[in-house]
């Protein structure tokens, strides 16, 4: 079943989850469809429990899920839910005396792509997506940060996934990596549900068609990346001086400060606000919705 | 998921681990030292197959200590390389993979098979006696699946790189220690060490009893395959399965250990004791140049390499004595051995004892040359044993006693300061083609203290040991096994001297000044002065018992021989004969 325009992949309603006296998740509802969802917030928030249980691998306490109609709590719907998926956990730690196409190949199996032909093509096609083919030989261990990581991103799309789950896709990755991965994520074969979580918001803004905040395992914030700045329109603010009742004030390259903040004074210049601003100006407030 | 693809996955993988398994450093490391154990226990042993193959399991365990560490690295792979959750989210569940980690270790069979094969390569080039038991050759290779599916087990529990060390060591310590074991529990460690095998004629039902481990290693096998899936498999009805089949191994491996717990009937017992007593009654005899050759049945290859020896030493006779030679193999039978003679009882013990002491084999022989199963090696160690067959028959020749066999060891008589010493050990030198330097490695050392000394009346002279020279060995156990052949006469350092300098002269002459006086020779009271006068040399110099002594040890003033006074048995002087 492929994932239509409109069609609701994936649909999550009052998931908690909870690691001793921690509260990871919060009731968090989510409605994810076709294209990029971006997962913002700061570390701690609850991304990688959020990922981690629309991945299928990680047990909610509460709530329920549903993945292209089908529930993991389930059995036999949950290997179909991970027939259509792949997954790039946060901290992944390799087999590191693996070659890079044999730990391919080897994931490809636990895919379920038995067919010798059928594998050997689809190591050599996410190999090439990922500008991995050089490596192909070469032992997992002598690969830099970097190159695992596009490696990680590599196993996710074996199989042509419907669903991609790529917890900080973009950590180690290097400027010009970074704009790659954009590129591979912006013209992925097939057009997949994508959720990547991520501690940058330019690259929420570069790539993703949604966006959801989490704040303290609340989903604070959900909708498109514009709605996300928009929040924060006459709420930054650029002076001469530093003011001091703002959030989060820094120079910038023109010898002017720039302000995110809940009071523009009198006087000073309001500029165009970011999704950056946006994510800010909504980390320093109880709640906008 | 449907079963087929289920299984398709799992033997995909399998395959994927097996030629991982298979070029695995720790694997190919392991072969190598079990093939380099192997070698080093039946190279020099005589190749009886029902020996070898248990020797060759030596090499197994080597070698199902590494693939145990192996398998443990790699079923434990995926946690401790922080992959779990990416392995989680695959299709495949983890039963399937730890069914592919099960199904993998064929690949650690080859390893095995190579060890079986190459030792019995080794074996058959030369001259392996009897047949390989298919249980006990089957049985190593299944301790290698055992050892690799029990490192599976503990990776489900213990991921850590180093989890595996621990019990690949208490494997290797059940090895090692299974003959410290009381009676049966021997044989229900991995891998056992019959220490007896090597000096009985053919395999005895139950010493060690092989089908039944090959069960209880299966069973095993079994156990720990299915521990190692019970931690994987969560639905209820597979694990219901699961403990069925575990119920069913564990009766395996349980009824697979009571029976070898069970006591070796005492009908085969008592036929070996018969054999061991008698040995005249279980061989295969013919006659060449008047002596018989008495063999076991399947030992007739060996007929060759004793004769020749003896030939030599007939063809350089000028005469012969009145009494005729047999030459027999015997049986090196302990019935102190726990693993043998557990359960049975004391009566019938008592009664196995007395008849071994009292047995023909044991009666003084002045025309009888003994040779133990197990001690007539091919290989480096023929020469030593052919030396010893020629001396013994050289000794028979000149009236020595050729060899005594013993249930415990005894002081066997000294041929002190007499000729015949040195003719006898002439002649095996001229008969054989043992090495120089190997003929005097057996001068004792200088500082080899009171043991390399014989006593005889109050006198003290050094003692030389031959080639071949039948020995016992004493099992960690402490009991006395192996060859319980003593040698007729302790050998005197002079008269290897004397012997060693006759060979510098041509053996025409001194053949000639043998047959010359040939009953002079044979005679006891004739001395080794007598015998240099008669050839025109020298008497050579001998070390002194003084030499002997130990550094710091207390000296006897009395005689000023070294060593403390109740250091030395004294031994009987060589008086049979002319």
């Amino acid at each position: 079943m492929t994932v239509n325009a409109g069609t609701v992949a994936v649909r999550a309603e009052g998931l908690s989850r909870r690691y001793g006296s921690v509260r990871a998740l919060r009731e968090v509802d989510l409605t994810l469809g076709r294209g990029i969802t971006g997962v913002l917030g700061p570390n701690g928030a609850g991304k990688t429990t959020l990922l981690s249980v629309l991945a299928t691998v990680g047990k909610p306490d509460a709530g329920r899920v549903r993945v292209f109609g089908l529930d993991p709590g389930d059995r036999a719907e949950r290997v179909e839910i991970r027939r259509r998926l792949g997954y790039l956990p946060q901290e992944l730690g390799y087999h590191r005396h693996f070659t890079v196409a044999a730990f391919l190949d080897y994931v490809a199996v636990l895919k379920e792509i038995t067919d010798r032909r059928r594998r050997t093509e689809e190591v050599a096609r996410v190999l090439a997506v990922t500008s991995l083919e050089h490596l192909a030989g070469k032992r997992i261990r002598t690969l830099s940060g970097g190159m695992r990581q596009r490696l990680g991103i590599a196993q996710a799309l074996l199989g042509g996934p419907e669903l991609l789950i790529l917890d900080e896709p973009a950590a180690g990755l290097d400027p010009e990596q970074r704009l790659r991965l954009r590129e591979l994520l912006s013209n992925m074969p097939g057009d997949p549900v994508i959720v990547m979580s991520t501690h940058q918001p330019d690259d929420v803004a570069a790539v993703c068609q949604r966006v959801v905040v989490l704040l303290h395992g609340q989903a604070r914030f959900t909708g498109t990346p514009a709605e996300l700045a928009a929040t924060a329109t006459g709420h930054v603010w650029t002076a001469g001086q530093r003011d001091q009742r703002a959030h989060l004030s820094w120079r910038g390259a023109d010898n002017r400060w720039r302000h995110t903040g809940d009071h523009p004074p009198t006087g000073a210049e309001t500029v165009v606000p970011t999704v950056e601003d946006g994510y800010l100006l909504l980390s320093h407030r109880p709640s906008v919705r | 998921m449907k079963p087929a693809r289920g299984l398709r996955v799992a033997l995909i993988l399998a395959r994927f681990e097996a030629l991982l398994l298979i070029r695995n450093l720790l694997v190919l490391a392991g072969m190598l030292a079990g093939g380099a154990l192997i070698w080093s226990y039946i190279q020099p042993g005589e190749p009886l197959w029902w020996n070898a193959a248990w020797q060759i399991g030596y090499g197994q365990v080597v070698l199902a200590m590494s693939v145990l560490i192996a398998a443990q690295l790699a079923a434990g792979r995926a946690r401790r390389d922080a992959m779990t959750d990416l392995y989680d989210s695959f299709p495949v569940p983890a039963g399937t993979r730890v069914t592919a980690h099960l199904i993998a270790l064929a690949g650690a069979a080859p390893a095995s098979l190579v060890l079986i094969g190459g030792s019995a390569a080794v074996l058959v080039s030369r001259g392996a006696i009897g047949a390989p038991s298919a249980a006990v050759v089957a049985g190593g290779l299944v301790l290698v699946i055992a050892a690799g599916a029990a490192g599976i087990a503990l990776a489900q529990r213990f991921a850590h790189p180093l989890a595996g060390a621990p019990a690949a060591l208490a494997l290797i310590a059940l090895f090692t220690q299974s003959g410290q074991f009381p009676g049966g529990l021997a044989w229900l460690s991995p891998w056992t060490v019959p220490a007896q095998l090597q000096f009985l004629p053919g395999p005895l039902a139950g010493y060690p009893p092989a089908p039944a481990h090959l069960a209880e290693l299966a069973g095993i096998t079994a156990l720990a395959g299915i521990t190692a899936l019970m931690t994987a498999v969560a639905r209820p009805w597979r694990r219901i399965r699961l403990v069925t089949a575990g119920a069913l191994a564990a009766a395996v491996t349980c009824a697979a250990g009571a029976i070898q717990l069970a006591p070796i009937p005492a009908a085969d017992l008592n036929h070996l004791v018969g054999e061991a007593a008698d040995p005249s009654s279980a061989k295969q005899c013919t006659t060449a140049s008047t002596v018989r050759y008495c063999l076991y049945p399947d030992f007739s290859p060996l007929l060759p390499a004793l004769r020749a020896p003896v030939s030599a030493v007939l063809a350089r006779l000028p005469a012969r004595p009145a009494h005729g030679l047999t030459v027999m193999q015997a049986t090196g039978l302990s019935l102190q051995d726990p693993a043998l003679t557990h359960d049975q009882a004391a009566a019938r013990l008592a009664t196995w004892n007395a008849r071994l002491a009292s047995g023909p084999v044991f009666a003084p022989s002045a025309s009888t040359i003994y040779v133990t199963v197990g001690t007539t090696s091919s290989g480096p160690r023929l020469a030593d044993t052919q030396f010893y067959v020629a001396l013994a028959t050289a000794e028979w020749a000149l009236g020595l006693p050729p060899n005594a066999r013993s249930p415990s060891p005894e002081s066997p008589c000294v041929p002190l300061d007499q000729a015949r010493e040195a003719i006898a050990i002439w002649l095996a030198t001229q008969a054989t083609h043992v090495p120089a330097a190997e003929l005097a490695a057996g001068l004792p050392a200088p500082d080899s203290g009171p043991k390399s000394l014989v006593e005889v009346g109050g006198t003290r002279a050094v003692a030389w040991d031959f080639p071949g020279m039948p020995s016992y060995k004493v099992s960690p156990e402490g009991f006395v096994f192996g060859d319980p052949t003593s040698p007729g006469a302790r050998l005197t350092a002079a008269g290897y001297l004397l012997a060693k300098a006759m060979t510098s002269l041509p053996a025409a002459k001194v053949t000639g000044v043998l047959d010359g006086a040939w009953g002079t020779w044979r005679n006891w009271h004739t001395t080794d002065a007598r015998l240099a006068a008669a050839l025109g040399m020298p008497m050579p110099s001998v070390p002194a018992p003084t030499d002997m002594a130990p550094p710091g040890s207390p000296r006897d003033p009395g005689n000023g021989v070294s060593g403390t006074a109740d250091s030395v048995e004294p031994s009987p002087l060589c008086t049979i004969g002319p």
